[in-house]
Formats: C-alpha cells, structure tokens, sequence
C-alpha cells in the first residue's frame, strides 16, 4: 500500500520535475551552456498565477495562461538581451562563452529574487487552487486535487511538447541547430529566431509548472533554488541536452527520491541527487541516454 | 586671541547642543531577505520601530534619540556574524539586537562576547545561546526547555501514546525536538516518541507524511518555521494524516499569529492545538496595550508575540542606558546585570543559575490555545491554558 503510494507521488513529482528540466536541456541542448536563473523562471510564473488571481480576481484557470505568457516572454527577452552576444556576432564574448553565460545567468538569478522581494514582498502567498478538491481518492491512492490536476496538465505539456518537437517545422528546425549550429545556418535555418524560440518555451515550461504548483508550495521570492537545483541533476543523468532524457530522468529521480526519503533516509533525500550527480558525472558521463561525443 | 576666543565660544555654543542631540545608535541584525524568516524579520522590526518611536516621543534616552542600524543576516550564520562585525566597529552601537533565528544568534553572540557588546536576543530559542554563559548576552525571549517541558507536561495530560516531531534541519528545531524526548521520558514515560528533520528549504514532505498514513500516531508536533511549516501542514491534512479524528496536531514554533498564516494554511490550520507567548487575553501592562493599540493603528492587524518581544528587547537596552547613565557598551551590560525590568509584557529580572537559565527570564508565560475555525484570529480561539494556570483539556475539539 505504501509503495503504491510512494510510486504515484514519485512520478507526480517526476512530471514536474520534467517540466522544468526540459526548458535546461533544451537551452543547454543549442547553447551548450547552463542557464543559472530557470529557477526564476519557475518563480515568475508562480507569482503571476497568484497575483493575477488573487490581485485581479481573475479566475485560476485563466491565470494560467497569464503566467505561461510571462514565463515566454521573459525567456524570450532574457534570450535577446543577455544571451544573443554568445553567438551573434560579439567576438570577444563567444571567446569566453561559458565564464559570460554563468556570471550573466547567476546576476539574473539573483537580480529577480531581490526585485520579487522588494516589489511584491517577502511572505509565501499560497495561490489559489484549480479546484476545491483536497482529498482525492484513487484506489489505494489519497491525492490532493490540485496535485492531480497539475500532474494531468504537465503530462499533457510534455506529450505536446514531445510532438512538436518531433512532427513541426519549428521542432524539425530545433532539432537541427541543436545537432550542428552553423549546418543548421547553412541549410537555411534562421538559428536566431530558433533559439530565441528555444528560450521562450523554456520560459513558459518552467512557468507553467511553478504555477501549477503555487498551491502546493507557497511560492516565497526563493521558491526556485528548489527545483533548479533538481533540474541540474536531471539534465546530468538523462544527458545533457537530451530532451528525452530528461523527461525519463525527472521521472526516475521523483521515484527513486519518493522511496529512498521513506526506506533509507528523509535526511539525505535531496543529497541522493547530488550522489547521483557525482556517479554519472565520474562513470557514465553521456548520461542515460546522451551521446559520447559528436563530430560534424 | 580675544577673536579665537570668540570663535571656540561660537563653535562650542553651536555644536554643545547638536552633539547633545546625537541618537544612540543600536544595531539591529534581522532576515530582511530568504532565505531567513523574513516574516519573523519583518515583524522585528515592527515592534523595534513602534518601541523606537515611543521612547523617542518621550524625549529619547538621556536627552538623546534613539537610532536604529538596520542589516540584514538572511537568517545565515555566517551573515549574521559579519553583521554584529559591521555594526559594533563600523556603526559604534552600543548594544546589538533583533536576534530571531538560533543559528544567526549564535555565531553573532560571539562578536558581541568578544567586543563586550551588550546583546539582547529578541527570539532566538535555542538554549546553547543561553548556555555559553557569555556576560554580554541577555534572554528576554522564549527557550526551547521552555517550551519543551510545557509541550511534555500537556502530551502527558492528554494521554496520548504514539507522537511523531518534525523539526526542521536547525539549531532550534533539532535542539527542542531532542529536548522534548527527554521531557517526555520524564514526564510521560509511556508515551512512544521520536521526531524525522525536515529540510527547511524543503517543498515536499509527502513522502515522510505517507510513511505516517497507514498507521498514524496520535499526535503530530510541528518544529518548523513558515515557509515549510505551512507546507507540511498542508500535506499532513491532505493526506489526513492530522489534524484527524485520529490524530492531533500540535505546533512548538508559534505559527498560528503570523499574518500570513491563514493565507497559507486555510482548513489544515483548523484544529491546530498551538504553544503560544501571547494572546489578547493575557494581562498585558497599560505600556504593552499602548504597544498593542499602536501595532493595531499602523497595520489593522492584531500584534503577535515577535511585537513585544521586539519592543521589550529595545526597551530593556533604553533603561539600561538610563540606568547606568551611559552609552558605554562596559556599563549597559553591567545595568542589565542587575536591572528590574518591567517591560510591555510584565515584570521580569534575569537568572543568574549557569545553563539554559542563564541571564534569561525563566518564568516567562506562556499559554495553550487552539484554532477551531478557519481564519480564526488569536483573540477568537479556544484557550486551553491561560498563564500560570493549568490545562483545561475538556474545551479540546477533536477534529472530524
């Protein structure tokens, strides 16, 4: 009984632990770099859910949308400002590609945490829920109907995204920059547009899942580290820049952490990532389903 | 000459006064940003700027203003540390406080000691700053053997068997979750007791909630501070784990005054039994209602237990000051020594015994409550234990 329900909540968790991982591997995927503010994407999309619920008094399932936009948005202008000197034509910047993106990154990172405390305030607001369910009875199986219903929109998301990386024009040609950036030019891709593109969906993924979770998790100015952090570990084990491999290791990881918090340690539960962090770093560094090495 | 003469005596005759108007600066050292409580924080300095402004009204401290040097620790040991640093060598306060958070107390209880600073713990509960016997440090705040013994005195009254403690991963949640397993030895030795640490930075318990579904105890205590404290409560009530018919829950930390708790709990804070250092219903001195009705006038919310500690940590500095007739950090420290203080919340003069009770008030009242309705205030719900006076367990509602 307590395995069914440790299993259940672990893949929960696991679907949203992918929706914030997939936005990294794809960026790092075209990029090749880390981009250290996700959490803050996830955190922006967490507060404007509840503050354009609570403070507009629109309804949750409106506010939604609203968050999703504002995550893309912020993706996409984040992308123009900050990281377009990496590969449109600043020399001296491409030269230092990977010191520019972790200050630039991390100083963002923090930069929206102060303005989200100093503009909205320190306390944790608790967004209002897509439905009035708190307990939701599913064989053996409580579950909150919030919980539930975020599961069902992030498998839904990841499904989508999943096609439209694969069937669309735009996924075709997101696929082609993240396999060879300059072949993709050279084909007649406007890689621009396309990673611009790539940062607007990594935006809005990770907003989408910080604001179906802000019920949940009482989103205060910091409510990013958390899943970032978890987000780091997933684009490790599945493979860097592997979106496949990070929608298998989100899931993997919510499971395994579910039943390692109960059977060995609640303690060390969130160092169980770092542990596995450290092993495929040393012995299978592709990740779980990434490549060795790519030539061109 | 004559004309220099002049001169000093103009000089003399213009600065004499302003200087006698410099403010006496005190160094406040609170969570301003994460990933400290900055709802404890926040509610510091509330009280320290309501006393501030009283005591200034009143014409200052020996003729002069009270100023108060703001830093932020963010609830880090190590940022709390540099703080006290800062503001005793480059601010030149003469007293340090607004201390909230054990960890940060008690690495900045370390530059106060070495400077000779006074330093007055505003809300640190953790007994190991008490227990440094440093001369400098002075407790007008709660303790976790206080609120420990009270906690094991009302398990064994309610008779339970089975109680489950989550502390959050800190010096004050291990410290009072590992002293109330001794309490309990001791008070209610057939109880079966043992506490799981939670990350404080944590967003998910389920995992150690489910592991209580199949069986749970019979009482569920909380030792954590908002944000994650909310969010366990959450958890516990949405897998109705507690509070149940089964199961009580009772919460050590002092969550239920917070302003934003009903915002964040809703129905999982309904039946919540709580250990409490305020409520409206205590005798408060005619200058703690002055406190209350001014906290009330600024904010339109009712003051919690973080308001008068604040203002009493202030105010105790103020007639240290008065009483030694100095500003010097040597003489503050002596004055409270030996000072008789009545303060917003009563009278009270600090224990000299080595240990937990060391330069602390160690009769400080405490009630029991609980909330039996949503988004019921303090003031509303059910007082199980008033100060001084015994439990009254019938007027407990079990929850449905």
């Amino acid at each position: 009984m307590l395995a069914v329900d440790l299993f259940v909540n672990g893949l929960i968790f696991g679907l949203f632990y992918a929706l914030m991982a997939v936005g990294l591997a794809m960026i790092f995927g075209v990029l090749r770099v880390v981009n250290f503010a996700h959490g803050e994407f996830y955190m922006v999309g967490a507060y404007t859910y509840v503050l354009v619920a609570m403070k507009l008094g629109v309804s949750p399932w409106l506010a939604l949308p609203a968050a999703a936009a504002a995550g893309a948005l912020l993706g996409a202008v984040v992308e123009r400002l900050l990281m377009r000197p990496l590969y449109a034509g600043y020399a001296s910047w491409s030269i230092m590609k990977d010191e520019y993106a972790v200050v630039v990154t991390f100083g963002l990172s923090l930069l929206l945490i102060n303005l989200v405390d100093k503009i909205v305030g320190p306390y944790p607001y608790r967004g209002p829920a897509l439905t009035e369910l708190s307990r939701v009875v599913l064989g053996p199986v409580l579950l909150n109907g919030q919980k539930l219903i975020a599961a069902g929109v992030s498998l839904a998301l990841l499904v989508g995204l999943a096609l439209f990386i694969k069937r669309s024009l735009w996924g075709r040609q997101i696929q082609a920059v993240a396999q060879n950036r300059l072949g993709a030019s050279l084909a007649g891709i406007d890689a621009t547009r396309t990673t611009s593109l790539i940062f607007a969906i990594s935006g809005l993924l990770a907003a989408l899942s910080g604001a179906l979770l802000a019920p949940l998790i009482n989103p205060s100015p910091d409510v990013g580290a958390f899943p970032a952090m978890k987000s780091y570990v997933i684009v490790v084990l599945g493979g860097m820049g592997s979106i496949w491999g990070a929608m298998i290791a989100a899931l993997l990881l919510g499971i395994l952490e579910a039943f390692f918090a109960v059977y060995v340690s609640y303690d060390y539960r969130d160092a169980l990532g770092l542990l596995i962090l450290i092993l495929v770093l040393l012995f299978r560094p592709q990740g779980l389903v990434g490549e060795k090495g790519r030539e061109v | 000459m004559k004309r220099l003469t002049f001169l000093a005596a103009v000089t003399a005759t213009l600065y004499l006064p302003a200087l006698a108007q410099e403010p006496i600066a005190i160094g406040i050292s609170i969570a301003q940003s994460p990933p400290g409580s900055v709802v404890q924080g926040t509610q510091v300095k509330d009280g320290l700027e309501i006393m501030k402004d009283m005591i200034n009204a009143k014409g200052g401290v020996l003729g002069r203003p009270i100023k108060l040097i703001y830093e932020d620790d963010q609830g880090i040991p190590e940022k709390g540390r540099a703080a006290a640093e800062k503001l005793i060598t480059s601010d030149k306060v003469v007293a340090l406080t607004g201390g909230h958070q054990s960890s940060v107390c008690l690495a900045a209880i370390e530059v106060a000691h070495r400077y000779q600073v006074p330093y007055v713990n505003t809300n640190c509960w953790s007994d190991d700053v008490r227990k440094k016997g440093y001369a400098e440090v002075f407790n007008p705040s709660n303790y976790n053997t206080r609120v420990s013994q009270a906690m094991a005195e009302t398990i064994a009254a309610m008779g339970v068997k089975r109680v489950v403690a989550f502390p959050e991963n800190t010096d004050y949640g291990i410290g009072q979750a590992k002293l109330l397993a001794e309490f309990i030895k001791q008070k209610a030795p057939q109880v079966q007791y043992k506490y799981e640490t939670l990350d404080r930075a944590g967003k998910d318990f389920t995992p150690a909630v489910l592991a209580l579904r199949a069986n749970p105890p019979d009482m569920v205590i909380n030792v954590m501070l908002p944000p994650a404290a909310y969010i366990l409560m959450n958890q516990l009530y949405e897998q109705g784990v507690a509070p149940s018919a089964k199961t009580w829950l009772y919460d050590g930390a002092g969550l239920a005054d917070y302003p934003d708790f009903w915002q964040n709990v809703k129905e999982a804070g309904k039946g919540l039994i709580s250990f409490g250092l305020y409520h409206p219903r205590m005798n408060i001195p005619p200058i703690g209602k002055e406190l209350a009705a001014e906290y009330t006038k600024r904010t339109k919310g009712e003051p919690n237990r973080l308001i008068f500690q604040a203002a009493d940590s202030l105010l105790l500095i103020a007639e240290a000051i008065k009483q030694a007739k100095s500003t010097d950090p040597k003489a503050i420290t002596k004055a409270l020594q030996n000072i008789k203080f009545s303060g917003v919340r009563g009278p009270f003069q600090f224990g000299k015994q080595p240990g937990y009770g060391f330069q602390q008030w160690v009769d400080i009242p405490y009630v029991n409550y609980q909330l039996t309705e949503v988004n019921q205030p303090v003031s509303k719900s059910n007082l199980i234990q008033g100060p001084g006076q015994p439990l009254d367990l019938k007027k407990l509602q079990k929850a449905k």
